[in-house]
């Protein structure tokens, strides 16, 4: 793996780990979802796109994405799938050192774990 | 069962959304694996091809399947139950990307996943809340 590929891990990685945080903040003030109607669906998609939350979070998985079909175009789509699942770990280090949240033992081990897996992915 | 078919279509069209996307890129870059090879020139031709747009549209449904599953289930239920998308995505690209896909690789898959559920685990699943709500309705709380 070359250093242009793990930058765009990276940056796959970090702005959709934003991306999903200002979704969820944006998404929980929108009220359950119950019809499918698609009148409804209408009047949510009206209101989620005055979602300033909603937005910047839409704006954060765009670029994620955009590094992901540009690393699609040299690396294999198995190898480049599981080694973005590093975003499960910078989401418990977030909420560790930003949120201050306790972490307690088992849930140290899913990080680990997806590390160890991480690692697997990336050997030849 | 809202719940198992709204996730599922997410599932679903997360991995083949990838497959295609993934397609999409290759034919544009010549299959080549050098990342030396890659110019921006290639996202303005990725949006002028109908296999990166059926990829995008894919997505795009994912993520309203996503979003509207969060509104009436718990993050720490959704994100345990999508990462199983991780083996469906590498079972993909292993059948229909002709990807050889090693030992190592599927073990390093398998991890994730578990660490995925490990890392979503919390006290309350979504089932747990409204067993809970029932609970204390019919017992009022004492404060």
């Amino acid at each position: 793996m070359d250093g242009i590929t793990l930058v765009m891990i990276a940056i796959i990685v970090l702005s959709n780990a934003a991306g999903d945080v200002l979704i969820t903040r944006g998404m929980k003030k929108m009220g359950e979802v119950n019809s499918f109607h698609p009148y409804h669906l209408l009047q949510l998609g009206r209101k989620v796109l005055g979602n300033g939350d909603f937005l910047s979070g839409v704006f954060c998985l765009a670029i994620s994405f955009f590094a992901f079909i540009s690393v699609l175009a040299w690396a294999e789509m198995s190898f480049i799938v599981p080694a973005t699942s590093v975003v499960y770990v910078v989401t418990v280090l977030g909420a560790k050192f930003f949120l201050k949240e306790q972490i307690d033992k088992l849930r140290w081990a899913g990080p680990f774990l997806v590390c160890m897996g991480v690692v697997l992915v990336c050997l030849p | 069962m809202k719940t198992a078919i709204v996730l599922t279509v997410a599932i679903l069209a997360q991995s083949i959304g990838n497959v295609t996307l993934s397609k999409g890129m290759k034919l544009i870059s010549g299959g080549s694996t050098d990342s030396a090879d890659f110019s921006l020139i290639m996202l303005l031709q990725a949006m002028q091809s109908p296999l990166i747009w059926m990829g995008i549209l894919l997505l795009i449904l994912f993520f309203v399947m996503f979003m509207v599953s969060l509104t009436w289930a718990d993050l720490s239920f959704v994100v345990p139950v999508i990462s199983l998308s991780y083996i469906v995505n590498v079972v993909l690209a292993h059948q229909f990307l002709g990807e050889s896909v090693s030992e190592t690789r599927w073990a390093g898959t398998l991890l994730i996943c578990l660490g995925v559920i490990l890392v979503s685990r919390s006290g309350h699943s979504t089932r747990d809340k409204d067993a809970y709500a029932v609970h204390h309705e019919t017992r009022p709380s004492q404060t």
